[in-house]
């Protein structure tokens, strides 16, 4: 406990140096101004804006892209509220009711409920995230290739095949994902694989080109054929941005509740914000003494899902730092952020960069703090970023995502790359198959091919090892049960309805 | 019975890219080490599992479509637009081809035009100055602040005398 409340002071000497604190102070700016635009959600914002870190020393760039993924986060919620384009799933719950707030002119506290609810939420769940981080960090230590192994199993599993609306889409989605994680050079025989002699191949598949890919170019492919003759509907901010007594008095027990069913969710490989947004919104409901608000604008159902999706968001980080497994697709972009350093998070990253990680979680208090002075005042400036009409914002989203790709090697060929994968982000998105799981299978299948092959290497291939050692056991079987439950849930429901 | 093409063709798309991976996947050396498996192992069980789904999805597009697949709100979409699909591709295309040659400035204003007239606008003088204006910013700010190398191409002689 102590050793913890040192290791964060020292993260607060780090993070608050005035190079670390402005790189902090961009990160969140940059990182709401491109969150706020229409359809650009967490992680193509995080993905669109790393090559803007390539010339910082790691400390700093990672501050700075904590700040991004959180401003990200922040931009998003006041788009969904004032445009009712939720950017991701995590913000659909947010528009039933905020959308519809701003309809009645009470778009100002719609706002400052999603801001203030997300700093208390953010702020409680990053000091979970300092105390919980140590505890797993001391289990984590004694995990092999073998345990490894078994938890990556296990969050593929959940990402792909228990979570989202169909079992099949997402482990096609997860298996598309593992074959680009493939392709390049193997890393422990030094044998190409599926690179057809590419020079651009061999190097693998950059998570950036795949992600912007499927999210800037397959999302501007989509928009532009499906709904580029729709009109839109901006709602404006009239009155004031204060709540009242009464706006406090329902807020601050949704946001308190929303945090409890947030962090929880963000820590385990449960894809993200999406399911403890609806959770949160369906809790509120319950629990409302104004249930005949709800469905047209009720300030319980913003600050619930907005303060659950940035405990969760937090709580991604804890697997994300502790065991390097990430279990959103923006967590996916995150580590290959610290990859392009040469840093793999995990237990020994605690000890051999303390400075670092523990710069970064204490950053993460300070970005908070910045984002709610800076959200709010600054209303004004988000406003006007959303009233870009489209032709300008996508014509703009893609000249940023070209670059992304094109700066990896000044290469045409990752551009094909890019296009390859628009193409398969806008099918994605109009067949309904999820992303997620091919994003953390990129980046992910590597790692877990290289854990496999150490831990049957210990064992002189013997392949009960993960099964024979406890911790690897539990994960497999807790893996099949996710599995296997359902299923035979259904089968029953299914002989019951017949009958 | 709900017939969809596109996710029938989807599907065998799937299945015939897991087939590929099969094929290529035969070719990749086996010798591995203490470990007993090689460089091959990983991608055949990915190639399988790229079958199976593949199959899968092809058997549930067969029988009666793709299960429990979100339909978008009334209103949300029109008809699929070609030309906005393909103006987006031409820019992209275009860009691809111009980056190297023409430059990132030439290429990223024909790629903002392009997908600007996707986007329906149909004042295509200012889309190209706009386009022009953000592409010679970013220009700028990487090659200036952050050492990015882009190629300045056509523009050269002038980029070159601007000190950039």
């Amino acid at each position: 406990m102590g050793e913890t409340l040192n290791a964060l002071l020292h993260g607060f000497a780090v993070a608050l140096t005035p190079m670390n604190l402005m790189w902090g102070f961009i990160g969140v700016t940059v990182g709401t101004a491109v969150g706020v635009l229409p359809g650009v959600g967490p992680a193509l914002t995080v993905a669109m804006l790393l090559p803007l870190t390539v010339k910082l020393d790691p400390t700093g760039a990672l501050i700075m892209f904590a700040g991004i993924y959180y401003g990200a986060m922040f931009g998003g919620s006041t788009t969904t509220i004032l445009l009712n384009t939720p950017g991701e799933s995590a913000s659909i719950a947010t528009a039933l009711e905020g959308n519809k707030m701003a309809k009645r002119g009470r778009a100002g506290p719609a706002l400052a409920t999603a801001a203030i609810g997300s700093f208390v939420a953010g702020s409680i769940a990053t000091l979970l995230l300092t105390l919980l981080a140590p505890l797993v960090v001391e289990l984590a230590l004694k995990f092999g290739p073998a345990e490894y192994f078994a938890l990556m199993v296990f969050a593929f599993t959940t990402v792909a095949a228990v979570l989202g609306s169909s079992t099949a889409r997402g482990l096609a989605s997860l298996f598309l994902g593992l074959l680009f994680g493939l392709v390049g050079i193997d890393g422990q025989t030094g044998a190409p694989r599926f690179a057809f002699g590419v020079p651009e191949l061999l190097d693998g598949i950059d998570v950036v080109v795949l992600a912007v890919g499927l999210f800037a170019v397959g999302e501007a492919l989509y928009m532009a054929a499906y709904t580029s003759r729709l009109p839109e509907t901006l709602e404006k901010i009239s009155g004031s941005l204060m709540m009242s007594k009464q706006d406090w008095r329902r807020s601050w027990p949704a946001w308190l509740r929303a945090t409890a069913i947030g962090f929880p969710f963000g820590t385990i490989p449960a894809g993200g914000a999406e399911i403890p947004t609806f959770l949160s919104y369906a809790l509120e409901k319950k629990l409302t003494r104004h249930p005949e608000e709800f469905g047209k604008g009720a300030i319980e159902g913003v600050a619930g899902p907005e303060a659950a999706n940035n405990a969760s968001a937090t709580g991604v980080l804890v697997p994300l730092l502790t065991l390097g497994i990430p279990t959103s697709a923006t967590a996916a972009i995150l580590l290959g952020a610290f990859q392009n350093y040469g840093i793999q998070p995990g237990p020994l990253l605690f000890q051999s960069q303390a400075d670092l990680v523990w710069g970064l979680i204490a950053s993460l208090y300070v970005g908070n703090v910045l984002l709610l002075i800076l959200n709010l005042p600054l209303v004004g400036i988000w406003v006007k970023v959303l009233q870009i009409p489209r032709p300008k914002l996508y014509g703009g989203i893609l000249v940023f995502a070209t670059l992304g790709a094109y700066s990896l090697h000044q290469s045409w060929i990752d551009l094909v790359t890019l296009y390859v994968f628009g193409l398969l982000g806008f099918a994605m998105r109009r067949f309904d198959v999820p992303v997620a799981p091919a994003v953390i299978g990129l980046i992910l299948g590597p790692l877990a091919e290289t854990q496999f092959r150490r831990a049957l290497s210990i064992s002189q291939g013997d392949a009960s090892v993960f099964v024979t050692q406890p911790i690897s056991a539990t994960f497999l079987a807790v893996t099949a049960a996710l599995v296997i439950v359902p299923w035979l849930v259904r089968r029953r429901a299914a002989a019951q309805g017949r009958r | 019975m709900r017939r969809a093409p596109a996710e029938i063709a989807l599907s065998a798309g799937v299945l015939g890219l897991g087939a590929l991976a099969a094929v290529v996947t035969a070719r990749l050396p086996g010798e591995g080490g203490y470990a007993g498996i090689g460089p091959n192992f990983i991608p055949a069980v990915v190639s399988g599992g790229l079958l199976v789904t593949g199959a899968w999805l092809l058997w549930e597009a067969l029988a009666g479509g793709w299960r429990h697949r979100g339909e978008p709100e009334a209103g949300a979409e029109h008809a699929f637009d070609a030309a906005a699909f393909w103006w987006i591709s031409a820019g992209l295309f275009a860009h691809m081809a111009l980056i190297g040659w023409a430059g990132f400035v030439v290429a990223g204003t024909v790629l903002f035009s392009c997908v600007a007239r996707g986007f329906g606008s149909a004042r295509a003088l200012r889309d190209a100055a706009l386009g022009f204006a953000l592409s010679l910013a970013v220009f700028a700010f990487f090659v200036k602040f952050l050492n990015v190398n882009l190629p300045a191409g056509w523009l050269q002689p002038l980029l070159g005398s601007a000190g950039i």
